[in-house]
Parts: structure tokens; C-alpha cells; sequence
């Protein structure tokens, strides 16, 4: 990999080749799923479809197996993000700005506090859902999922706060704009990129996260996608792989029009470029 | 304003959840008894849970049925329904428990004694004594109605077989004989793999039961003795690693390195389909894998494979030996409706729904009226042979130290099987560690 | 020699400011100041203080989701910590999972992901496109179903052996020959994808003028990357590796599905140990100490990144 050449078109060369390299890496494993989930007999292993169908799709595109849970999963997924976002931002800003005596321990105490895996903390978890009264509702676990998720947040939001220079807010602090305005108008707007990032971060943990949906939900009807997958696994650990491959492309498709949508909106650079050089 | 709309949604998807009756809690008033069960794929337990409900609501008005269906892998189902039992807000009033944690539920103090129920009740004669213990704690009081069970047994290819000189239909009566099979199909048809025993922690639970146990449990040794203390030192225990050592060192089986890969279990139909495997050590269910919805569907299994008993090691009474699991109805501990939930589970168990249950789920039945019926006989050409085994079944030592010891015989199986130690060695390994699985030496007999 | 100083000034101003631009009414603005974090603060203290707290002492108990335990839960002292650290299988599993994570977090998922990031400024648009959304597929898809991904790539009749196959190499069963190589090799190309958008986004926010002036001045690219970018992009790095050290500590699914931790205890990770103990074994006192010992080696982690990446501006 050699970056030297000034002109930028050798570099372009290797850098395109280099990718194509990586991308054939990332594309390999990922091909049993495409063509299992057009395999009528679909196993462990690639092969040719026998026979080829689109069954795997039409007997998954249903509104009990697919749609009601995806649509679970959108709710649990957007409201988790949004609220962890909203408050990150908002924890993050002081932590970034000014020096703090609680800054370190807050920080330290919460992120590994936080990072005790779920089934570690499960049977506390579900008594503390029973004695609020929250067990099987939807809000509630989005709270929760919300909390566990932004110890980390926080972190990457404070983070890429502090890369934004000071500069522009001392304009805006001299102008006597109060902090929440010089948050929402000036700091936010520029780390936009970051923002993605956190945003994608915790709707895809949400998204996949199977284990607390699954304690703290009970009726089938609020479950997500995430622990409605098992209906591909059966007694005596048969899987219907076909049905699974098929059901797991419908259930990545949300994510990755996630990720398109906003690193073409957001993930566009030049805004903190260009009020740098003002 | 998307979160307004989320947030109406929400609230939209809130509401309807109360309305269909699936808001939080466990039996919110005395009259509705909840139903906790494992909803596999399919819709096979859905269809029968369902049917059962609504003749509950019908037969019992003012009553109500609330079917709570647990989507999961087997562990994380036994991990919600313990939660759910630790709590008096949310234990379920009916249980749908695996037979192997009876015990240690009933232990935990989440299941109700039902001894007094099945007194009243007329179809109990119906119940194999063998397969009642299945449902009994370790204080030798009754914890759960058997729904149904599962056999083990020989599966092999018809094909393999015959090329390999070997006279079909096959009934190998000592492991002597099984061995032979598997060197004339060595012999004969290079590049299949004889016979397959699960063994090792790859395939886990599957290598105790359908491994090791059956090899175990046709000779004069057991893992427990009658009075339940654990084993040590037993001949049969060395037999029966001395026969996973013959078979795989012997290059009677697959190799280590398939035999150990977690997912070989959803291998082995595909091969014995393919005439590749010639006989397989499986569960009644394998041939669920060859139907349409199956992992290697083929219409042709009911001509190719055939069924053999898993003899004794050396013949002995009663010349062949199986191992069941299976699953119960179990009542809650906390239910606030014991009447109302033993009246579902001997709906649930009647005959005409246990004919449902062994029809549908692919299970063997328990019920003697039902095994024998010719709607079950006919809807599977296997069901005959194996609802005979239930005759001479043994369930597992379902204590709660009982995962730990299998685990210890998945690792000696599997130093054996890879040549890494003698069977006597991996004997002695699992010797050494048998009294802190179990609980201290107090607990272990040594042969 | 432009462009260093220049990454200085940068630097000094982009740092976590700890001055502020004019301070009157102290005591009043170190209220304000911590209003703010009051959301953040009620969340975790509502959801998680009690549960951590619960969840620490539960592992000084027997605690038990089944059996006799389950029942009468007991203090038992350090009981759980001594079992485990005079079993060989638990000191093997600690350093079979710093071995995982030093190989698939730090150096795997890490130094790909910041070249990802890199080539994609210089690469075409288009191809930037497919492999930035291959590379996400990857860590989108389900855990289990990106475990049979792997599973189906390295097992020995696998699409790996089939593609060496085509230029003659008879490949071994990588799950048997090298389960822990290729473990870490399936979770980096699980977990790359994140790295790649968190350097994808710390590389943005490095003002263009800074490498442009640097090219100008004949650096290398070599030389721009070691010292104006990664200096530059010092704290996303720490933060990333310690993001993705925590993360790729409690990875479980993916190992599971693929060797059980097999063959034998060879790839046998903390998160499988504590799955066997607390779900198999029913002893969920042990396996919460088995999450207490994967925290402490995270946070030695995580002091060894914030001393070694960030020590002036603190």
C-alpha cells in the first residue's frame, strides 16, 4: 500500500484494488446466506440451489413471522436510539466542556458498571420489571434498552464533541447564547458524522439484541425480530436454514437502508471543514 | 413528529396487546390460569396448545386459558420459564416442563406435587409405571403428567448394508455384532463412514444420550444406582468407552473432526440420504428431518432406512436397551387456581388430545391406549418400533448435578475417541471429577 | 515542518477545554453545568444501579436458576472466585479470550477498520459503496445467522476449502486445525464494519487544509498517517479500542455456534465458560463471577488505552 504518489491517481489504483481485495474477503462468507435462502434444501454447506425457489421468501413474508416483528423491532430499535441520542448528547456536553471533579469516576463507573452482560444481571433486572409493573411492555424495554446503551454512547458522543473546536463556541458564548442554544445550533450541527455513528451504533446493538426483549417481554405479539428468528429452530435442534437465510436478509435490509440513508445525509464531511475555515 | 407518530404507534401496539389479553402479568384474576410452553418452529405446539384452550374455555365457563408461548432456543426456554417461576406475579399456573429438570425444579420449589390429582383420575392406568417416574421429583412425589416421549434406537441404510453382504432386515444382538456390520461396510465400501455414535462436546447432550447412555444402559452398570448415588469405577462405564475407542480409532466411524463440529447432528440424515453413512446410534425423530420441511428431504427414506433395536452389550436381558427424554405438563407452585389447572392438564392429557399431541408433534406417545391406536401407528411408518421400545427405556438421572456429569462424560468421550487417553484413563479422569460435579464424595459409589 | 506545528495548534484547541471562555458566577454555573447529565444519571440509576449492585453480590452466592439453590441462596464468600481460579479450564479460557480479543479487536477489527476507512477517502465512489455496505451486512445480520456464515466458511467442505480448491490447495478443517484463528478471523469480519464508521468519522473531522498543507510538503503518505491522522484521530482510537475490547469480550453466539468452544476446551472463551456454568450447570452465582472477571480484565484494557493514547491534554 503505498500513499506517495502526489498525484493521487497511483494511489487511487491501489486504493481501488486494495478495497476490491477486502470487499471479495467480506462478500465470501456472506454468499451461503443469498443462496440458501433461495436453496429449497438449503444446509450448512454452498451450494447450488436444488431447487432453486423463492418459497424460503414467500412462506417468511407473512405478518405473523415477518412483518409484526420487524415492526417490533423498528419501534424497540428508533425509540431506544433516539432517547439514548437525545440524553448523550446532553450528558456529553458538559463532560466535554468544562473539567469536572465527578467527570472520570461518572464516566468509568457507569461504562464498566454497565458492561456486565445482560445474563449476569437478568434475575435483579426481572424482579426490578415485576415490581414496576413494566414486565411485557414495549416502553419499558426501550427504557431499559436505552439505559444500558448509553454508558457507551455517552463515551463516543463526548468523544467526538471534543474534536469540535472550542473556537466557534466562544463566538456564540461572547453573543451570551445559553448553553442548550449553543448546543443544539452549533455543537450538534457539526458533529454530524459522529451523530451517525452513535445513531447506527445503538439501533443496530437494539436491533440484534436478543436477550432483553426476550426476559422482559412475554406475549408473542410485542416480541421483535431478533427473538422471533427462533421459530426457524426446532426440536432436537433441527434448523430450517433456508427459511432462516431468507428471513435473516429481510431482517438486515432495514439496517443497512439505514446505514445508506444516513452516511449520504449526515455522513457528509465538509460542513466542519468549511466553518473551520470560515 | 416521527417520534409522535412512533410514540402513537406505540400506543396503538400497547393497546392492542392488553385487548388480545397478552398484557403483563401471570394469572392477573383467579379465573384465568396462564400456560407457559416452548413454541417451536412449526406450529405444531401452537395448533395443540390452542385446541386445548379453547375446549378449556368451553368446557369450563367463566374460566379462561392464557397461552404464554416461550420462542427460544432450549436453554434460553428453560432460563425465561425459571424467572418467570421465581416470581409469584409471573409463575404460570400449567407448565410444559422437560422431563430432565423436573427434579431440580421441584427442588427450586417451583412445581406442585400432583399425587392427589392423578388418584381421582381414570386414566392414569393409562401410564406406563416406567414412564410415570419420569415425572417424579427426588422426593418420589409426582411433579408431572408424561405428554409424550422420545426412543433410541439403530438407524440404517437398507443399501449400505446389502452391498456390504449384510442380510436385511438387521438385528445385531451384542455390540460384537454391531462392530462386525461396521468393519464389512469398512471393507466393502471405502468412503463411507460406517457407523456413526455421537461423541464429544460438540454435539453435547446428544454424545450423553445417544452415545454413551445407550451404550451404558445394556450393560450390567448405570450412571446412578437404585438408591440414586453416582457411579464410580464401573466396568460398564470402561465397556462402553472401550466401544466409542473401537469405533473411532478403529476408523469405524467418522472421523474426529466431524464427529466434533457442533452442527454434525444436522449432518448425519443428509449422509445416510446420500448412502454415505451406514448406520447411525439416532432418535425416534430423525426420520422429521427427511420430510418436506425437513433438513434433507427425501421421499424415498420409509424404503431405504430401516430400524434396529440397540442390543445389550453381550445379549443379556432384555436383549436391548433404549434411552427417552420427553416433556410433561407440570402444575405451578404459585398458581392461585390448582383446580382450574389440573383440569387443563388433564384435558390437555385426555386421550383424544394425547392422540393429537403424538400425531402431530412427532413424539412418542406414553398413553398404552394411544400407542397402540391405528391412527398414531399409521401416521408414521417407524411409530410401531419405536413406541415398543418404551418397554425397556431408562430415563436419565435427572438431578440437578446431572449436566455437569454429562459434560464429564462428553470430555472423556472425547479423549478417547481422539486416541488422546486409554478408555481406563478417561475413566480415571472422570472418576476424579465426579465429586465435585455431584456434590461431594457423600454422593458417589465406587464399583 | 508547516504541518506539525500546525496538528499542535489544532490539537490544543480541540481539546476537552479545560479552560472556558469567561468565568463569572461560579457556583451557579457548576450547577448548571451538571443539569445536563441529570437525564443520563436518573436513567441508570433507575435500570441498572440496583441491578450492577445485585448482580456483583450475586456473585458471592450460590445463586441458581434451578435445584435446591434456587430456593435458599446463600452467601458463600469468595467461594466461586477460589473454584475458579484453581480450575485449569478457567486460567485457560482467560487467556484463550485475551487472546481473542487482542487478535479480532485490537489488531484485526481496529487496523482494518482504520484502513477501510482510509481507502475509502481515495477510492472510487462506487466501489466505496458495495464494500462499505458488505462490510455492514456483515455486522448486521443476525448474531446467529452471522455464526452459520462462518460456520459455512470454514468448516472443512467449506466455501473457503472450495476457494482454495480452485488454485490447487487442499484446505484442512479450519475449526478442527485452528478453531481460535478462526474465531477471531469470523469476528473480524463481523465487527470491522463499526471501526470503519467510527475512523470513517473521526477522519472527516480532520481538517482537509492540515494533510493537504502536509502533501504540499512532500510527507509521505506513510509519514501523513503516523504523524498528522492517527495523532490527530489519538482519541477515537482509544475510545474505538475500548469500545470494541468491551464489545468483542462478551462475544458469544459467534464462537458458540461454530466450535462450541471445542474441540475440547480449545476455543472454550470466558462468555462460553460462564454459559456453561450459569445455564448448563444452573449455577448462575459461578457464571456472574466469570462476568465479574471479564469487566476487570475490560478495564485493564481500558487503562492501558487512556494512559498510552491520551497522556497530555489530561
Amino acid at each position: 500500500m503505498k500513499l506517495s504518489s502526489p498525484s493521487g491517481r497511483g494511489l487511487k489504483i491501489v486504493s481501488n484494488t486494495v478495497l476490491v481485495i477486502i470487499g471479495l474477503c467480506f462478500l465470501l462468507p456472506l454468499l451461503w446466506l443469498l443462496v440458501a435462502s433461495f436453496d429449497g434444501t438449503a444446509n450448512l454447506t454452498l451450494k447450488l440451489p436444488a431447487p432453486f425457489t423463492i418459497d424460503n421468501f414467500t412462506s417468511v413474508l407473512t405478518p405473523s413471522l415477518a412483518f409484526g416483528p420487524l415492526w417490533n423491532s423498528v419501534v424497540i430499535s428508533f425509540g431506544c436510539a433516539i432517547i439514548t441520542i437525545v440524553i448523550a448528547v446532553l450528558a456529553a456536553y458538559p463532560l466535554s466542556r468544562y473539567r469536572m471533579r465527578i467527570n472520570k469516576p461518572f464516566m468509568y463507573g457507569i461504562l464498566f458498571g454497565t458492561c456486565l452482560p445482560i445474563t449476569a444481571m437478568m434475575v435483579p433486572v426481572y424482579n426490578l420489571f415485576v415490581s414496576l409493573n413494566l414486565l411485557d411492555s414495549i416502553w419499558g424495554t426501550v427504557l431499559f434498552m436505552a439505559a444500558t446503551s448509553l454508558p457507551m454512547a455517552i463515551w463516543m458522543m463526548k468523544n467526538f464533541m471534543d474534536s469540535v473546536p472550542i473556537t466557534l463556541e466562544e463566538a456564540a458564548w461572547t453573543d451570551g447564547s445559553s448553553m442548550m442554544s449553543t448546543l443544539t445550533r452549533i455543537v450538534v450541527p457539526l458533529m454530524r458524522p459522529g451523530l451517525a455513528v452513535v445513531f447506527i451504533f445503538v439501533f443496530v446493538q437494539a436491533w440484534g439484541n436478543f436477550f432483553i426483549p426476550f426476559v422482559l417481554l412475554l406475549s408473542p405479539n410485542n416480541m421483535p425480530a431478533s427473538v422471533s428468528i427462533y421459530q426457524f429452530f426446532g426440536q432436537y435442534g433441527a434448523v430450517a436454514y433456508g427459511k432462516l437465510a431468507a428471513f435473516s436478509l429481510i431482517y438486515s435490509v432495514p439496517v443497512l437502508a439505514l446505514y445508506v440513508v444516513t452516511s449520504r445525509f449526515l455522513g457528509g464531511g465538509s460542513a466542519l471543514a468549511g466553518a473551520v475555515k470560515g | 413528529m416521527k417520534k409522535r407518530i412512533i410514540a402513537a404507534i406505540a400506543v396503538g401496539v400497547v393497546a392492542a396487546a392488553a385487548l388480545t389479553g397478552c398484557s403483563s402479568g401471570g394469572g392477573s384474576g383467579s379465573k384465568t390460569i396462564t400456560i407457559a410452553y416452548e413454541s417451536y418452529g412449526g406450529k405444531q405446539m401452537q395448533n395443540y396448545m390452542s385446541r386445548i384452550a379453547k375446549q378449556f374455555d368451553k368446557k369450563y365457563p367463566g374460566y379462561t386459558a392464557k397461552l404464554v408461548p416461550i420462542q427460544a432456543a432450549e436453554n434460553d426456554y428453560y432460563t425465561k420459564l425459571a424467572l418467570m417461576n421465581k416470581s409469584g406475579a409471573t409463575a404460570p399456573d400449567v407448565l410444559y416442563e422437560d422431563t430432565f429438570l423436573i427434579k431440580s425444579d421441584a427442588a427450586a420449589g417451583y412445581l406442585a406435587p400432583l399425587d392427589n390429582n392423578v388418584k381421582k383420575w381414570s386414566d392414569w392406568s393409562q401410564f406406563p409405571a416406567n414412564s410415570r417416574q419420569a415425572g417424579e421429583g427426588a422426593d418420589g412425589k409426582l411433579y408431572g403428567i408424561p405428554m409424550g416421549t422420545d426412543t433410541r434406537a439403530l438407524w440404517y441404510n437398507k443399501d449400505v448394508l446389502k452391498k456390504a453382504g449384510i442380510s436385511v432386515p438387521w438385528q445385531p444382538k451384542t455390540w460384537n455384532d454391531i462392530l462386525d456390520a461396521a468393519k464389512k461396510i469398512k471393507a466393502a465400501e471405502p468412503g463411507v463412514i460406517p457407523m456413526n455414535v455421537y461423541s464429544g462436546k460438540g454435539t453435547g447432550e446428544g454424545s450423553t444420550m445417544q452415545g454413551f447412555e445407550m451404550l451404558l444402559y445394556g450393560t450390567q452398570n448405570q450412571l446412578t444406582t437404585s438408591s440414586g448415588k453416582w457411579v464410580a469405577g464401573s466396568t460398564g462405564f470402561k465397556d462402553s468407552l472401550q466401544f466409542i475407542h473401537n469405533l473411532y480409532q478403529g476408523g469405524l466411524g467418522p472421523t474426529a473432526q466431524q464427529a466434533l463440529d457442533p452442527n454434525w447432528g444436522n449432518q448425519t440424515p443428509a449422509l445416510l440420504s446420500q448412502n454415505k453413512l451406514g448406520i447411525s446410534l439416532d432418535g425416534s425423530w430423525v426420520s422429521s428431518s427427511w420430510g418436506t420441511a425437513g433438513v434433507a428431504p427425501w421421499s424415498n427414506w420409509n424404503s431405504v432406512m430401516g430400524q434396529a433395536k440397540m442390543p445389550t452389550q453381550d445379549g443379556a436381558a432384555p436383549g436391548a436397551t433404549s434411552m427417552s427424554g420427553g416433556w410433561t405438563l407440570a402444575m405451578g407452585s404459585k398458581s392461585k387456581n390448582p383446580t382450574a389447572a389440573w383440569n387443563f392438564i388433564s384435558l390437555a392429557l385426555n386421550k383424544d388430545n394425547s392422540l393429537y399431541y403424538a400425531t402431530s408433534n412427532q413424539n412418542i406417545p406414553v398413553r398404552t391406549d394411544v400407542a397402540s391406536d391405528p391412527t398414531y401407528v399409521k401416521s408414521n411408518p417407524t411409530n410401531a418400533f419405536f413406541a415398543g421400545l418404551v418397554k425397556i427405556t431408562n430415563f436419565r438421572p435427572a438431578t440437578s448435578s446431572y449436566p455437569a456429569v454429562s459434560n464429564n462424560i462428553q470430555v472423556a468421550m472425547e479423549s478417547v475417541m481422539t486416541g488422546q487417553q486409554t478408555p481406563a484413563a478417561a475413566q480415571k479422569v472422570f472418576d476424579q471429577a465426579l465429586p465435585q460435579a455431584v456434590g461431594g464424595t457423600k454422593n458417589v459409589v465406587t464399583k | 515542518m508547516t504541518s506539525l506545528t500546525r496538528t499542535a495548534v489544532a490539537t490544543s484547541t480541540t481539546g476537552r477545554g479545560g479552560a472556558t471562555p469567561s468565568r463569572p458566577h461560579r457556583a451557579r454555573r457548576a450547577l448548571g453545568r451538571t443539569i445536563p447529565l441529570i437525564p443520563a444519571i436518573v436513567m441508570v440509576a433507575i435500570f441498572l444501579l440496583g441491578p450492577v449492585i445485585e448482580a456483583f453480590y450475586g456473585s458471592f452466592t450460590n445463586m441458581a436458576l434451578t435445584g435446591a439453590a434456587a430456593q435458599n441462596t446463600t452467601f458463600v464468600g469468595f467461594q466461586n472466585y477460589v473454584q475458579l481460579f484453581q480450575s485449569p479450564d478457567f486460567l485457560q479460557s482467560v487467556w484463550l479470550t485475551i487472546l481473542f480479543v487482542v487478535g479480532s479487536a485490537i489488531i484485526g477489527q481496529n487496523v482494518l477498520g482504520l484502513a477501510l476507512a482510509m481507502l475509502m477517502r481515495a477510492g472510487n465512489k462506487v466501489l466505496t459503496g458495495v464494500v462499505g455496505t458488505l462490510v455492514i451486512t456483515a455486522w448486521v445480520v443476525p448474531e446467529v445467522v452471522g455464526a452459520f456464515c462462518a460456520y459455512a466458511f470454514f468448516n472443512g467442505g467449506g466455501t473457503l476449502n472450495a476457494v482454495l480448491s480452485i488454485v490447487g490447495l487442499k484446505g484442512p478443517d479450519w475449526l478442527y486445525v485452528l478453531p481460535m484463528v478462526s474465531v477471531i478471523l469470523a469476528n473480524v469480519w463481523r465487527g470491522t464494519a463499526f471501526s470503519m464508521m467510527v475512523y470513517s468519522a473521526a477522519i472527516t473531522e480532520v481538517p482537509e487544509e492540515i494533510t493537504e498543507s502536509a502533501e504540499l510538503d512532500g510527507a509521505s503518505g506513510w509519514k501523513r498517517l503516523i504523524y498528522i491522522t492517527i495523532p490527530m484521530i489519538r482519541r477515537s482510537i482509544s475510545t474505538n479500542l475500548m469500545l470494541t475490547t468491551l464489545q468483542t469480550l462478551s462475544v458469544f453466539g459467534l464462537i458458540y455456534i461454530m466450535t462450541a468452544g471445542g474441540p475440547g476446551t480449545a476455543s472454550s472463551t470466558l462468555p462460553v465458560l460462564a454459559y456453561q456454568e450459569a445455564f448448563k450447570f444452573s449455577q448462575l452465582g459461578l457464571g456472574t463471577a466469570i462476568a465479574v472477571v471479564m469487566l476487570i480484565i475490560g478495564a485493564v484494557f481500558s487503562v492501558i488505552y487512556i494512559r498510552a493514547l491520551k497522556p497530555e491534554v489530561d
